[in-house]
């Protein structure tokens, strides 16, 4: 090559240094056949056996995922070996035929199994999974006619089982095969099973594992000879959670027939123990084959199964609020245990009538009254004299409005109003009747049950708002540590103890003193709660009319071990209805005091 | 509408053309080798059309004066930049990676006509403005124009193109006479830069880069590629295991043997010998562009001249040495060769540049 020499032109620094750069490019090129030189001269024989040899494929080996426990070592979950149908793209030589054939042999429709073989390159070596959960005959089917379906495998695979098909499915969550959208993200491979839902998403990095891998040597039919390598799989992470097994299964049985959620809250740490909402869904179906139209019928279900009525659902409070006011008028000075009020059952503001729930009245009450019995009419009155801003202000300390950060997907964050006393355009934004309705949790208040069980904790145990806690640690395998929690507090409701103690005696009372939660009461401990009666924001006329049921509790009142919040959708009364499924599971969380007691006889 | 001047006609490059034409001939038969085993011709024909497109486009780019491309390059570039942001939106993912945008039938990579827009960019830069020396803020505003598509490229994921404007932007600096302290300092600011990057990047991405530096962390995907594709190029000896001997790329053990490992498949196929011709006419085609670079007096004409050389170079020398086992494996065409639309159209594009420069050295 003549660089830049041409007639008339003198080598200017320009020439000379695309000529240094030429000459850097040549040293490159021959750098290149110096390593071709090397690889097809030196090494050439050597690779060229070992080409010969190439019967050498991988295969992928799924790790087991980690195990979920109670917080006593049961096991919330387990994993047993599954059969998978896979294809490997490459080995498929007559793609058509192995289909068709296959789609008889086993009865799958045909675009089923078509499907996911069009979302992957022709070539690929990976296994594509197409269908999981084979039974053994299909197992059987498949491998007595190997030699006709090249590029058909059957892979072992772990694979979920549940204590029963719905246990604390919303807590636990499903795990299924990772989404278009979740590919996406490209932290997953396809076929990988995910997390979608519950702890089984939130923890997904620790419970997946590590997949590991096979080198086996096949013949020319592409029957595996050997094992040449492996490499095992890591297992998942093993979690142990803050549930209690026992608690979780009594507080299911005792929402059997309900709609609703209950959550069980130890008001010392602010550990869940149980969490449930029903109704539940089948976590087996939604790990295994879900075919469309189930999966459809599961989304568009009026009862809506899938959503954890625990977190992302919100309510009004009802006469659970009552607590709240209660708090802030004593703490502000605005109400003393003292006040007291003639009950007609009707409350009058301006143009407005409020009626009681109680036909005709409660008669004269006091505050403490005022909550054993629920009065209304107290309440409207205590509110206006507590004031809106108060109440809100003591309504976001016990952490109402805002999301309690279990870490589970879209929590909601309830709502706690804004209170503007200016005027606009002459009229008042925030309305006296406004103060009424929020003084029995009615009106612009919304609350999750999760929520109302760390706001109870705080009333149990003097005040701290503690960080709901799900995990308590995750073991590797080999038993280090892998994470750990410890109880967080999210925030303080400073009242003076003379305040807390009025407030749990008026509980107990509730209870105890011929209150409107008496059906909860449980011989040998002494439990403390406050019922509720939402009024439902429903969309449908057959719906109206039915209220929310709540009951939100603690025992036993001396000395606070639990939580426990029972919700029920369009159950009627809080008393009645909500108050004995909190018996049920007092029962079984107490089960040797009650046993006790009524060994002894009654007392 | 083009009026063509005699006395271009006169100064084509014809050598540069036919050595090119050379290659797309072996990458068509290459195509038609591994579509007879599998497939059909299919393969073989949709790159033989993608050749024509791209010859097209070459006449077009050729008989168009280069500084007139050079005077719109802003423009060109804000396009080209919006078009790389347009992939972020509606672009298609294959394997996880965004750089395609759906077009109809076809689908278009941005990044592949990018790069030519690049080095339209530099010549705009470095050279509209005849004699003035390179400043700080010039540096400073060359740096940005690099960074902002590199960055882009990089989020695709597309590695392999982001990497390969480095060398292009380095080439044409000591082109243009930038001092070697000066690139020192740059380097040495690049460098430094890195682990900032390392903190930003999510864990699944960390490991991607080291499996890029380590294929024998994940057995199971680079790594095999880079295994398969030695005892492929090995196997083929000094003069190849012919078309129908080649079991490495005919049993299908190697992956991406269309695209980015094509050359593993012709090294199975014409062996040493072959590997030696074709890397020859690489070379020569590489050479006759510094060649038009050094010989051009149009500044213009001289930075575009050896930014196209430099980006043909680059990527030539780049995947050659991944698919060796020399580099690591970042996913980068083999112009002229591996099958793909972009990539062929854009490949015949910057020789259409070479060819338009070369025309017009000596009115």
């Amino acid at each position: 090559m003549e660089l830049g020499r041409r007639p008339g032109d003198q080598r200017d620094g320009w020439s000379r240094r695309v000529l240094a750069l030429a000459v850097t490019t040549t040293i490159a090129f021959a750098g290149l056949l110096g390593q071709l030189w090397y690889l097809q001269a030196l090494e050439g024989g050597r690779l060229q056996e070992m080409s010969e040899k190439n019967r050498i494929r991988i295969r992928p080996v799924a790790a087991p995922r980690g195990i979920l426990f109670d917080r006593n070592g049961l096991p919330l979950v387990d994993n047993r070996p599954a059969f998978t149908l896979s294809f490997i793209p490459r080995e498929m030589e007559d793609r058509d035929t192995v289909l068709a054939r296959v789609s008889v042999l086993l009865k799958i429709p045909l675009p089923e199994l078509r499907e996911p073989l069009d979302r992957v390159p022709p070539d690929s070596f990976r296994p594509v999974r197409v269908r999981r959960g084979l039974s053994l005959e299909d197992v059987t089917k498949v491998e007595e006619r190997k030699l006709e379906l090249p590029g058909v495998i059957v892979e072992v695979e772990p694979e979920r089982v549940y204590p029963t098909s719905t246990f604390a499915a919303h807590l636990l969550g499903y795990v299924r095969e990772v989404s278009e959208e979740q590919l996406r993200q490209g932290r997953y491979r396809r076929g990988d099973m995910v997390g979608q839902t519950g702890l089984e998403r939130l923890l997904d990095d620790y419970l997946r594992g590590k997949e590991g891998g096979e080198r086996i040597e096949v013949d020319a039919l592409g029957r595996q000879v050997k094992v040449v390598k492996r490499e095992e799989p890591n297992p998942g992470a093993q979690v142990i959670t803050t549930i209690d097994r026992r608690i979780q299964e009594a507080a299911e049985r005792a929402m059997a027939g309900h709609a609703g959620a209950v959550v069980v809250m130890d008001p010392r740490n602010g550990d869940v123990l149980a969490m449930t909402s029903s109704p539940a869904f089948a976590l087996d179906q939604l790990t295994g084959n879900l075919s469309r139209d189930d999966w459809r019928r599961l989304v568009n279900d009026s009862m809506t199964p899938l959503m954890n009525r625990a977190l992302q659902s919100q309510y009004a409070p009802g006469s659970v609020f009552k607590v709240v006011v209660a708090a802030a008028g004593l703490q502000e000075g605005s109400l003393t245990p003292m006040d007291h009020v003639n009950c007609t059952g009707e409350f009058h503001l301006g143009a407005w009538t409020f009626k009681d729930w109680k036909e005709g009245g409660h008669g004269r009450v006091d505050l403490r009254s005022a909550i054993v019995h629920s009065c209304n009419v107290f309440f409207y009155q205590a509110g206006l004299k507590v004031g809106p801003e108060a109440i809100v202000r003591y309504a976001r300390a016990f952490g109402l409005g805002a999301p309690t950060g279990t870490g589970l997907g879209s929590e909601k964050a309830g709502m706690i109003p804004f209170v503007d006393l200016k005027r606009r355009r002459g009229r008042r934004v925030w309305q006296a009747g406004n103060t009424v309705n929020i003084s029995i949790g009615q009106g612009p208040v919304l609350v999750t049950p999760m929520q109302v069980a760390r706001m109870m904790s705080a009333v149990a145990n003097g005040g701290i708002l503690w960080k709901p806690r799900l995990v308590e640690r995750v073991e590797e395998p080999d038993g280090t540590l892998a994470y750990s929690t410890a109880s967080k507090m999210s925030g303080h409701v400073d009242l003076s103890p003379i305040v807390w103690a009025f407030l749990r005696s008026a509980l107990v009372g509730v209870v105890n003193d011929g209150g409107t939660g008496a059906a909860a009461r449980l011989p040998g401990v002494l439990i403390a709660g406050k019922t509720g009666t939402a009024q439902s924001i429903s969309k449908s006329d057959s719906a109206r009319g039915q209220d929310h049921a709540w009951f939100a509790s603690f025992a036993p009142a001396e000395d606070p071990q639990v939580v426990v919040v029972v919700l029920v959708e369009r159950g009627g009364k809080g008393g009645q209805v909500a108050a004995p499924i909190a018996r049920q599971i007092y029962q079984a969380i107490f089960m040797e005091k009650v046993a006790m007691v009524s060994l002894g006889g009654e007392s | 509408m083009l009026r063509v001047d005699r006395r271009l006609l006169q100064n084509v490059d014809w050598a540069l053309l036919a050595t090119a034409l050379f290659i797309t001939a072996l990458s068509v038969l290459s195509m038609w080798n591994l579509g007879h085993a599998r497939g059909g011709a299919a393969l073989a024909w949709r790159q033989l059309s993608w050749v024509a497109i791209g010859l097209v486009a070459l006449l077009v780019v050729a008989s168009v004066d280069y500084r007139s491309l050079v005077r719109i390059a802003p423009a060109l570039y804000a396009v080209g930049v919006a078009l790389l942001l347009v992939v972020f939106v509606l672009g298609r993912t294959v394997s996880g990676a965004r750089r395609w945008i759906h077009l109809g039938p076809i689908t278009i990579q941005p990044s592949e006509l990018f790069k030519l827009i690049f080095v339209l960019i530099l010549a705009w830069a470095l050279a509209s403005r005849p004699g003035e020396p390179l400043s700080r803020g010039a540096m400073i505003g060359l740096l940005a124009l690099l960074g902002v598509p590199f960055l882009l490229v990089v989020r695709q994921p597309d590695l392999g193109t982001a990497l390969v404007l480095i060398p292009v932007t380095v080439a044409v600096l000591v082109g243009v006479g930038v001092r070697l302290r000066v690139l020192g300092a740059l380097a040495l600011a690049g460098l430094a830069a890195l682990p900032l990057g390392w903190f930003a990047l999510k864990p699944y991405q960390r490991d991607r880069v080291l499996v890029y530096l380590d294929p024998f962390r994940d057995p199971l995907g680079t790594a095999y590629n880079v295994i398969q594709a030695k005892i492929a190029i090995g196997s083929g000896q000094l003069l190849g295991k012919g078309v129908n001997g080649a079991t490495q790329s005919r049993l299908a053990f190697l992956p991406e043997r269309h695209t980015d490992f094509i050359f593993a498949v012709f090294a199975e196929m014409w062996g040493f010998v072959g590997c030696l011709v074709l890397i020859v006419a690489y070379g020569l085609l590489v050479l006759r562009g510094f060649d038009i670079a050094a010989s051009t007096r149009d500044p213009r004409g001289r930075v575009l001249a050896l930014g196209v050389t430099a980006v043909f170079a680059a990527q030539t020398l780049i995947n050659m040495g991944m698919v060796t086992g020399l580099l690591p494996v970042v996913g980068i065409p083999l112009p002229l060769m591996s099958y793909g639309g972009s990539s062929m159209v854009a490949s015949l594009m910057g020789l259409g540049l070479l060819l338009s420069i070369r025309m017009r050295q000596f009115r």
